[in-house]
């Protein structure tokens, strides 16, 4: 019973379009995780920084079709203003846990704290007599990438050409990441800052600039993330709409052992997750295959899959002529 | 490396005047970061309501004025206030303790959320299996179970960190969501959900609950106050004797010399002989335990039913962070600052009925709160103090956010040395 119906799950096309959708969406923050963390900067705050894109996004895209603008161009402000204000939320992580050498998990804590609080507060402020913000129409929300004759291909058609626009940039990212971080010398760089900061300091490395690029790259691939959820897939902005997706991207971090392909698989495998709940409702699993993703990173991190070690100055304030 | 010592002075040492002076000192030193903290957050937040000014009818600072006024009025103004503020103070000081006891140890506990999940959900099992039992029986039979998933579910983050070197903030956000996802299972399952489909369980029967307070008051004084608008429950009490229980453990006890021990020094409690990994677990366990209670005390004093996503959707866990910390995870500074973050939540209703202000305003000026206190800006202030104004010179029972194997020294912002050491590399150096 359970394997026939997770086989009729498995040849349907709409799981995988589901799991991609839903892999893309986690990879951006992911990526973002991955890259702050190989700095040393730990970042727990993918959730709040993606729901601040999100808000902004909508916000944004909303403003401008109002003042006239074409409907293409409110989109892609929407989009830039949301990549700027998961940026903004990241450069506030990083001046407190770089400049004011912070505890970096209290810190990303209140980021995600107030990325609820401040989205939430602003809805109610910004819409008439606070009522929320209203559905986007089709022509304000992301398209679909035209892939022409491709999209109408039988069963990999919807599941790898009918994505939204971000998701293909998304892999574009995902792939420079891992080049950028394992093939050149600035990747060199940030992972050398992510081990051994002093010795990384003496061989002429901006630590604390690197550090802040890296946190900041963070926040910006979150935002575009938020602005995918927003925009792309659901066309509202919801209080709380990112609904834990950040923390997944966290775990897809830790169960990628800290690479951006590693990531992605991770993504991937929670994706499918995801994307078997629809086809597995009927044995009434309900939100236990929610649960899925994180106890597969509990099982990484006790080490039954190879343990995943992080950086070796994670989460450790970098201080000039300290041992 | 050497532990500074401070040589204990005895009585006939010091002059009257001079006890007076330091024991000032010693309060001043306590207070003057939290409050400072409550402060800029509290003038943020007046800034935030300068920009958006939400009521247009009247001018922005009468606005601000208006927010904080109706924010104290509308949590400790008046009996009833004070009573829906207590009843949200409540589970906030039982999870609260979890963090802070966490804390002690140089452990971060965020899966507060994730074991008051488990706690609620395993009374309401309980509670809505077993209605024939009276009610001497069943309410301490849900307490106590309740106890123990919570235990268990912080055990585990205590067993991971000590045997496996998982890291304990990774550990309980997974925790948390496997927590939330399963108490959701069980909600909506049929078994507990209630007809209609409502996204709800049933409500637990009359024997399953915690009377309210005033029942008792009413019967012991002869007064003739109102329960629906006295809600507080019995609950109250037990979260009182819970803060004297925790002052007791972290400061009456050898173990609580050990946790705190082990969270300063891990390597001098190692050579000092003290068990860290039992310690570790043990302290996740009762950490998980508070949490556990404060789940099952709010099913069983005020919501009679659990709903699906209310778990993931409360900021509880985040809450007790901020308590914690602004409490500098002392008994009294708990109780304090859970009354003040309880009343900043429960008097947002009367400002946003009068002063027209979102309660999310609320969050953002938690999430400033811990900002300041993060960012330990304080040593940057008080260097451009005069010296009587002079706040802490100890270092806060933070715990570094080290997931480093390996043995390093820093300093913190106060200039003290800090050791980190991962307890699981402890074995290797034997």
């Amino acid at each position: 019973m359970f394997f026939q119906v997770l086989f009729k799950g498995l040849i349907s096309s709409n799981t995988w379009y589901a799991t991609l959708q839903f892999a893309g969406l986690l990879i951006l923050p992911a990526l973002g995780g991955v890259i702050s963390e190989r700095s040393g900067v730990v970042n727990i705050a993918m959730e709040g920084m993606m729901l601040t894109g999100a808000f902004a996004s909508v916000m944004i895209t909303l403003a401008m079709h109002n003042i006239g603008l074409p409907d293409f161009l409110s989109v892609i402000l929407g989009v830039l203003g949301a990549i700027l204000a998961g940026g903004l939320m990241a450069l506030i992580h990083a001046l407190v846990s770089i400049n004011f050498k912070a505890n970096q998990i209290i810190s990303g804590i209140a980021i995600n704290i107030i990325a609820l609080g401040l989205t939430s507060y602003l809805v109610f402020i910004l819409t008439p007599s606070g009522q929320g913000v209203p559905s986007l129409p089709g022509n304000l929300r992301l398209p679909t990438f035209p892939w022409g004759p491709l999209a109408s291909i039988p069963f990999l058609g919807l599941a790898l050409f009918q994505q939204n626009v971000i998701f293909y940039l998304a892999l574009l990212i995902l792939f420079g990441a891992q080049f950028l971080l394992f093939r050149t010398n600035i990747g060199l760089r940030i992972r050398a800052v992510g081990e051994h900061p002093q010795a990384a300091d003496t061989a002429g490395v901006n630590v604390r600039l690197l550090r802040y690029m890296c946190v900041i790259s963070s926040g910006l691939l979150s935002g575009l993330a938020g602005a995918y959820l927003a925009l792309g897939v659901s066309g509202i902005f919801l209080d709380n709409m990112t609904n834990g997706r950040g923390f997944i991207a966290l775990a897809a971090v830790i169960f990628g052992k800290y690479t951006a392909i590693g990531a992605a698989i991770a993504c991937l495998i929670f994706g499918l997750g995801n994307g078997l709940s629809f086809a597995l409702q009927d044995l009434n699993l309900g939100s236990l295959l929610n649960t899925l993703p994180y106890v597969f990173t509990l099982i990484a991190l006790v080490g039954l899959v190879g343990r995943t070690t992080p950086p070796a100055a994670d989460g450790i304030p970098y201080e000039p002529g300290s041992e | 490396m050497a532990v500074p010592l401070k040589q204990p002075e005895t009585k006939e040492q010091r002059s009257a005047a001079s006890s007076l002076a330091q024991w000032t000192r010693k309060v001043g030193a306590a207070l003057g970061g939290p409050i400072l903290a409550v402060l800029f957050a509290l003038i943020a937040g007046a800034i935030v309501i300068l920009i958006t000014w939400p009521d247009k009818t009247v001018d922005p600072f009468r606005n601000i004025y208006n927010a904080y006024t109706t924010l104290f009025t509308g949590s400790f103004g008046s009996p009833t206030k004070i009573s829906n503020t207590l009843v949200v103070v409540t589970p906030l000081i039982f999870t609260s303790l979890s963090v802070a006891i966490a804390f002690r140890a140089g452990l971060f506990n965020i899966g507060a959320a994730g074991q008051l999940a488990v706690g609620a959900m395993t009374a309401d099992v309980i509670g809505l299996t077993y209605t024939s039992w009276p009610s001497w029986l069943l309410v301490p039979t849900m307490l106590l179970a309740s106890i123990l998933a919570g235990a268990v579910w912080g055990g585990i983050v205590g067993f991971l960190k000590a045997w496996r070197g998982a890291h304990e903030v990774v550990t309980t956000i997974m925790l948390n969501w496997i927590a939330f996802y399963v108490t959701d299972y069980l909600i909506s399952s049929p078994r507990f959900t209630a007809p209609l489909g409502v996204g709800e369980t049933n409500a637990l029967p009359d024997n399953a609950t915690l009377p309210p307070m005033v029942n008792y008051i009413n019967q012991f004084f002869g007064t003739q106050l109102n329960p629906f608008l006295y809600r507080v429950d019995i609950s109250i009490l037990f979260a009182l004797i819970a803060i004297v229980i925790y002052w007791f453990i972290t400061s009456r006890t050898t173990f609580g010399y050990e946790i705190r021990v082990i969270g300063q020094n891990p390597k001098a409690a190692h050579y000092a002989g003290i068990p860290i990994k039992r310690n570790t677990f043990l302290v996740m366990a009762i950490a998980g335990a508070f949490s556990g209670l404060a789940g099952a005390v709010s099913l069983m004093g005020q919501e009679i039913t659990l709903s699906l996503t209310g778990f993931s959707q409360s900021t509880t866990g985040f809450d007790a962070i901020a308590v914690a910390l602004l409490g500098r995870t002392t008994a009294i500074g708990v109780l304090i600052s859970s009354l003040f973050f309880g009343g900043l939540r429960s008097g947002t209703t009367d400002m946003q009925a009068i002063a027209h202000i979102d309660p999310n305003l609320v969050l953002i000026i938690e999430a400033l709160v811990l900002f300041f206190i993060a960012a330990e800006f304080l040593p940057v202030l008080r260097r451009a103090m005069p010296g009587w104004v002079q706040w802490s010179r100890r270092p806060t029972l933070v715990p570094t956010a080290s997931v480093t194997p390996g043995t390093d020294v820093t300093e913190n912002g106060n200039g003290d040395a800090q050791n980190r050491v991962e307890i699981s590399d402890l074995d290797k150096e034997e």
